[in-house]
């Protein structure tokens, strides 16, 4: 047990020290700051305009500024009841975050097993193509090369998810003072560990991918495609309501079918994402196990794919 | 002296396609063994099986009493050359084998790898990315990290293709190193360089096993010596006449070829005796060599 840690730890020091030096992590860097600097400016600048008209239409109908107040907050709830969720508990959480900071970080958790894609596609199958991972198999078990690459891609990933985060959230309080420091800092370790939690199915999903195929590319598009699979069953399922499930007036339930087919949302693990910024203890830390037990799925496929083929 | 390596009815399908048919031979401790053969005769499967880069369709394979295949069975005890295993060309050379010495277990990976590339002659690569490496330097880098930490068992795949002559020779002497200390398993078309380093062999053909024999009795070291002729006639009923002689006859190319007991009688002996009788007769020579050249040999079987 002691000699299969020492030879994790190895691998995912050289691993890691290999991509912080090699060119791919940078990219990726920019691309993924990239994105967020993109979303900031479009979601910033259209909740900016919404707000200064807002103000202005309040200023001309000579409204009392508490009231204008109030109604701004049940707007916002409006909103996040028709984009993101209908769960009361929720909705009182998620309204003490800024507009511009909630819809960039939701947008960000979309692309994210894409990022995660594209950043460790072929931490595996780009050993298996030019047989370099010949040098590794000899030396330790296979087991411990899938865990090794595993731990050095989540390493990386936490690195660029840290970074994107605080600039996500700075951001956002420059854009709204009244963001007080507490809950900025509160709000950015939410963030960083729901996106993490998220993320280890994700890089799972990649891990075993690259360890099917022999070539990065190949790896990369099935990836991609068990993405889709992946987001079309949570759409499915969630565009379904459960039988005998009632549903309250005024929502998007309503508009909603009875079937079986809402139970299909479970095979998902997209679906419990949102669960991940539930203020209850017992949704987020149910959604952030079913996230760990599908990435330990996801795992355990890899292993078994790599353990059983000729190299 | 027991067995490093058991091969026992080994085959590899690929598909429908038998790359290996039911191959046993096995490897001596301290041997340097060849494995011979033609191109997709298998040499190269059986080699990867070996190392535990394929897994066997059937059979086994023991290679310091455990399977290959066994994760980590033999970490820290086999040195692997592969063929065409390209080198992570974004790691410098020395990193690179201070990590795989890590890898291996090494207490002293760095020191290790130092030496390791000071046998194979490129100290000046520590600090040169393996994606820059000329395909002499790649296939000697390749060599290195095989030969650190001197593991009992050393298996090398094509080792010196590739290479320019005084490169190749230098690798040879590597190679020539090791025999007694390690086990060396060889897979090559160089067969002069084989015939040359190896102390035992198999042939394979189309995924079979046609012989597997020490050198010796391969090229027929212990039963037939020949020689070139120059001039004059060969008093061939006399060559048969000396003791342990079984047969004598005339090769195309004026060549002598004397088959004799091996077990009766010493090359050096037998070779001194009919050279002897020649030469008083006025017979002339040029060579004298024993057995057959590996080339003929395999040419002959596959």
């Amino acid at each position: 047990m002691e000699a299969d840690l020492q030879e994790i730890g190895a691998i995912w020091r050289g691993e890691t020290r290999r991509a912080l030096k090699s060119g791919r992590v940078l990219v990726l860097l920019i691309l993924f700051l990239l994105f967020v600097g993109l979303a900031l400016t479009i979601v910033g600048g259209i909740n900016h305009q919404i707000n200064a008209k807002f103000d202005t239409q309040l200023a001309m109908a000579g409204a009392d500024p508490g009231q204008a107040r109030e109604q701004m907050v049940a707007a916002k709830k409006q909103f996040l009841s028709t984009f993101i969720t209908d769960d009361e508990a929720m909705l009182d959480s998620l309204s003490a975050l800024p507009l511009v900071l909630l819809v960039v970080f939701k947008l960000t958790l979309r692309f994210l097993p894409l990022f995660i894609a594209l950043m460790g596609f072929d931490q595996l199958a780009g050993e298996v193509g030019p047989k370099s991972v010949r040098y590794l198999v000899v030396r330790v078990k296979r087991s411990s090369i899938i865990l090794g690459k595993l731990l050095s891609q989540a390493t990386l990933f936490g690195i660029l998810l840290v970074i994107c985060t605080v600039l996500m959230v700075l951001v956002s309080k420059v854009l709204n003072p009244e963001f007080a420091a507490v809950d900025v800092a509160l709000w950015t370790l939410k963030l960083i560990l729901t996106s993490f939690t998220l993320s280890l199915a994700y890089l799972a999903l990649t891990a075993l991918f690259s360890a099917l195929t022999r070539q990065g590319a190949v790896s990369l598009v099935l990836n991609i495609i068990a993405l889709f699979v992946i987001w079309f069953i949570a759409l499915i399922g969630e565009a379904f309501r459960f039988p005998g499930e009632e549903a309250l007036p005024n929502t998007l339930a309503m508009l909603k079918t009875e079937s079986w087919v809402a139970y299909l949302r479970y095979g998902s693990v997209w679906h419990f994402g949102d669960d991940l910024l539930h203020p209850q203890t017992l949704r987020w830390m149910t959604s952030g196990l079913v996230h760990l037990g599908f990435g330990l799925v996801f795992l355990g496929l890899a292993q078994l794919a790599l353990s059983k083929r000729d190299l | 002296m027991s067995a490093a390596i058991e091969i026992k009815n080994l085959s590899k399908h690929f598909g429908a396609k038998v790359a290996v048919n039911d191959v046993t031979f096995n490897v001596e401790e301290g041997h340097c063994y060849g494995l011979i053969g033609p191109n997709g005769a298998g040499k190269t499967t059986t080699f990867s099986m070996m190392c535990g880069f394929l897994f066997p369709t059937s059979g086994s394979i023991k290679v310091l009493g455990v399977s290959p295949s066994e994760p980590g069975a033999l970490k820290g005890k086999v040195g692997v050359l592969p063929q065409d295993a390209i080198l992570p060309p974004t790691w410098p050379v020395g990193d690179l084998l201070t990590y795989y010495g890590e890898l291996s277990g090494l207490p002293n990976a760095e020191s290790e790898a130092r030496a390791a590339l000071e046998r194979v002659q490129l100290p000046e690569t520590w600090n040169v990315q393996a994606g820059a490496l000329s395909h002499g330097m790649h296939k000697r880098v390749s060599m290195a990290q095989a030969l650190m930490g001197s593991p009992p068992v050393i298996f090398l795949d094509e080792p010196t293709a590739g290479l320019d002559p005084k490169i190749a020779a230098s690798v040879r002497g590597v190679i020539r190193d090791l025999k007694g200390k390690h086990t060396v398993v060889v897979s090559s078309h160089n067969l002069q360089e084989l015939e040359e380093l190896c102390d035992a062999s198999a042939i394979l053909d189309k995924g079979k096993l046609v012989n597997a024999s020490t050198m010796a009795e391969l090229t027929g070291q212990m039963a037939e010596f020949r020689v070139q002729i120059a001039r004059g006639d060969v008093p061939l009923a006399e060559v048969k006449a000396l003791s342990g002689v079984k047969d004598a006859r005339l090769e195309p190319g004026n060549i002598l070829c004397v088959t004799f007991d091996g077990q009766a009688v010493q090359p050096e002996e037998i070779i001194t005796r009919a050279v002897g009788l020649l030469a008083s007769k006025n017979v002339l020579f040029l060579t004298v060599w024993r057995g057959k050249r590996l080339e003929e040999r395999v040419l002959q079987l596959t």
